[in-house]
């Protein structure tokens, strides 16, 4: 089996506010295998972005941190050519694996060592093409600036890997292409560049916060359909982040649902949305409206209630307000993330059974 | 980036303001002449104006009016009497030598004393003499009508006394009287020329600096927060919370004293001037710039070229500033203004410009001619600074116009 490249243990990400502190990702571990599509699902405010940028450490440090138990390891050949932190880097102990490949923590690593990883080993691609550009530059600066920095390749071979990575990414006639300014290009054009960016220097770890949110329906499906290509191609892992069940259910293998900056239930993306084990999960599910089915005259299926301020969290259940399944104890005691069998994880007392729940799941998405 | 600034639309909205083009072709005749006057500091005597010819009197040390006004008689009859006097004193000399040389002495600009031998002049002064004492019957000169063509041959023959200029000669000699000369003898017309380099190049050095400046410390205040915000905040706010001239005069008296107040070189005699122009100016591209670069920090391309790796300081310099262009540009040609007009107000005060002329120098030294009806060296030097502040007024407020993002698209 092979080793996973990220294994984030325990990370706690809070901010300083004016209110006091507030802890917006608790305790969160999950891992990341070379090559799968990791996707993270939740509401607004969930924690998904804040996790993400916390793996980047792009946070500002003036007002978050990072809690010191947590741990974002991550392991790459490769990185045994760079001069890596001596104190945070553990060679793996298990004598009978082959490759010696270290690992390294990137939660607490210096900021030095950090600009080496980000983008070369761990890229990231952001929700508004519109403005993740730099508008004075034209695209083909902007992705040579990146190989500039990561390679050491000459300036006619930085042209010709942009050229490529340009045509990688389906932009048609990149030669002319290259020259042109962002605002010459339009939305799904635009991310295409992202993504090039993201992927000149063949990192092993891609983030994509959001990465369709703010295009039409139809580049979404191209942009999915190429990152999905991508990853096939270059072997990369991609954690998705995304609020639309229907982009994850398209591409990814994994699913971590989020909630309330915890997370509530972890699965394979075909049993998650086949037998949904925790009751938001479920409710999450049965939101999705479909086209074409018998609900003319009835409300949209909602999840009632709001989710709980971060600062004012309630003892227990974080979901406990909005639950159908509600019992006693979920109201005086926060339930482990436990497992439920198949790779799974779930977060609660009462999980659904798998019959039960698939049935619910149908009954409300038919 | 230049190439981009060129087709944007920008470019083309400005291009179609014909005020502004006008303006920017004044701007450009001003820049032209500024040059030529420089050549003088860089090959003197040859090409430009050198300090040397400026301060020069081109003729007796009187007013005398330019274009526009015929001399009254009394005053031809005073510049005569001027010039009968000087060629008496070079040749009261019984010596030949020393009368030669003597002779060699006179010379008011392109008019040198002519090749005659010196007992020819001495007969022509003596000729002069003659017709100035037929003017002494006269009891006022200015009322007297018969005594107009006495003071014509006067006239005719004191000509006699320098060699005719031709040519090119003649043309910068005509020039150099087409605006009168100030009570020392040199002419306005040269010194307001002149007071053009002086005024762009305190304009341009202090725009340049001033903006350098503001930009550096507002885009690093903005970017990297914390204490380095808190002191240039208070900075900028303390200095701006004084008059802005007061503050300008005290800087620069701050100097006086120094090798700077007793340097001969022009250039380095600005120097105080520079220093306190741009400690003052600093703060108006600054305070734009920090609200700028506020604005651009929280973009999404700052926190993906983060992701890519690179340091905050060359996302700062290489992302952020370039984008903040529009503004330089704006508060470059707004601070230009401002350093010409403020030079000149420090040198009508005497704490400006102290070597050679400039338009605030000029302005000053005519306050007791203005009050005897000379309105000459006032007249061009304000003439030359309203036209040059105007054309850079109009030439900002099209800038502004055209780049300001509000009214583009």
């Amino acid at each position: 089996m092979t080793r996973p490249i990220l294994n984030i243990e325990h990370l706690s990400t809070c901010f300083r506010t004016d209110r006091g502190t507030v802890t917006a990702v608790d305790d969160v571990s999950f891992d990341v295998f070379p090559g799968e599509t990791v996707g993270i699902v939740g509401e607004s405010g969930c924690g998904k972005t804040v996790t993400s940028k916390s793996i980047m450490r792009l946070l500002p440090p003036r007002n978050s941190f990072i809690k010191p138990e947590s741990r974002i390891w991550f392991r790459t050949p490769s990185l045994r050519a760079e001069p890596s932190e001596p104190s945070r880097t553990d060679a793996p102990t298990d004598p009978s694996h082959a490759e010696k490949v270290p690992r390294i923590d990137l939660a607490h690593a210096d900021e030095r060592f950090l600009r080496g990883i980000r983008g070369k080993h761990i890229a990231m691609i952001f929700q508004e093409p519109m403005t993740s550009l730099n508008p004075v530059f034209k695209i083909g600066w902007q992705i040579e600036e990146a190989l500039k920095y990561h390679t050491q390749l000459g300036a006619s071979d930085r042209r010709a890997r942009t050229i490529e990575m340009l045509r990688l990414v389906e932009i048609p006639n990149p030669e002319k292409r290259i020259d042109e300014y962002p605002h010459q290009l339009s939305g799904g054009m635009r991310q295409r560049v992202m993504i090039a960016i993201a992927l000149c220097c063949e990192p092993s770890v891609l983030i994509a916060d959001e990465p369709t949110t703010a295009l039409d329906v139809t580049i979404q499906a191209q942009i999915l359909q190429l990152m999905d290509n991508l990853k096939r191609r270059l072997g990369t892992a991609i954690v998705l982040i995304t609020h639309n069940l229907g982009v994850v259910a398209q591409v990814c293998d994994r699913v971590l649902v989020m909630y309330a900056g915890r997370v509530i239930e972890s699965a394979p993306v075909h049993e998650l949305f086949h037998a949904p084990r925790h009751p938001y999960t479920q409710a999450l599910l049965g939101s999705i409206t479909k086209a074409g089915n018998k609900q003319h005259g009835k409300r949209m299926p909602t999840i009632d209630g709001i989710v709980p301020s971060l600062f004012d969290l309630p003892k227990g259940c974080r979901f406990q307000d909005r639950c159908k399944f509600k019992q006693e104890k979920c109201a005086s005691l926060e339930p482990g993330l436990e497992s439920a069998g198949d790779g799974r994880l779930v977060r609660c007392h009462y999980p659904l059974l798998a019959e039960h729940s698939s049935q619910l799941t149908l009954g409300a998405t038919r | 980036m230049l190439t981009r600034l060129f087709k944007s639309r920008g470019v083309g909205k400005f291009l179609r303001n014909r005020l502004a083009v006008g303006a920017l072709v004044i701007i450009g005749m001003y820049a032209l002449v500024g040059g030529f006057v420089v050549l003088g500091d860089v090959f003197p005597g040859k090409a430009g104006i050198s300090l040397k010819e400026v301060e020069e009197p081109i003729g007796p040390p009187i007013n005398f009016p330019g274009f526009l006004e015929r001399a009254k008689p009394e005053k031809r009859a005073e510049v005569c009497r001027f010039y009968i006097d000087e060629f008496k004193r070079a040749l009261r000399s019984r010596d030949p030598d020393a009368r030669r040389e003597n002779l060699k002495q006179i010379r008011y600009a392109e008019r040198i004393a002519a090749p005659l031998e010196p007992e020819a002049l001495d007969t022509i002064r003596e000729n002069a003499e003659a017709i100035y004492d037929e003017l002494s019957e006269s009891e006022n000169l200015d009322t007297d009508p018969a005594m107009l063509p006495v003071i014509e041959k006067l006239e005719a023959e004191c000509a006699k006394f320098f060699a005719p200029i031709t040519g090119w000669n003649k043309v910068k000699h005509d020039l150099r009287w087409s605006l009168g000369t100030d009570r020392q003898g040199r002419s306005n017309f040269v010194r307001g020329i002149y007071s053009i380099k002086v005024a762009l190049a305190v304009g341009l050095v202090v725009a340049f600096i001033s903006v350098l400046i503001g930009t550096l410390l507002g885009a690093s205040a903005a970017f990297l927060g914390g204490w380095i915000d808190h002191a240039v905040v208070w900075l900028y706010s303390t200095l701006s919370s004084m008059p802005e001239l007061v503050l300008l005069a005290v800087i620069v008296y701050a100097f006086s004293g120094t090798m700077f107040d007793r340097a001969s070189s022009p250039w380095l005699a600005l120097i105080p001037v520079y220093a306190a122009m741009c400690m003052e100016f600093w703060i108006g591209p600054c305070r734009v710039i920090r609200g700028e670069v506020m604005k651009i920090k929280e973009l999404e391309y700052v926190q993906a070229v983060k992701a890519v790796g690179f340091g905050r300081m060359y996302i700062l310099i290489k992302h952020v500033v370039p984008n903040t262009a529009h503004l330089m540009f704006i508060n470059f040609s707004l601070l230009l203004i401002a350093a010409i007009k403020y030079e000149v107000v420090l040198s009508f005060l005497g704490l400006g410009v102290k070597v050679g002329p400039s338009w605030g120098r000029m302005i000053q030294e005519s306050t007791p001619e203005v009050i005897n009806g000379f309105f000459w060296q006032i007249g061009w030097a304000t003439v030359l600074m309203f036209v040059l502040v105007l054309a850079f007024n109009i030439v900002a407020d099209a800038l502004q116009d055209a780049f300001d993002p509000k009214h583009v698209g």
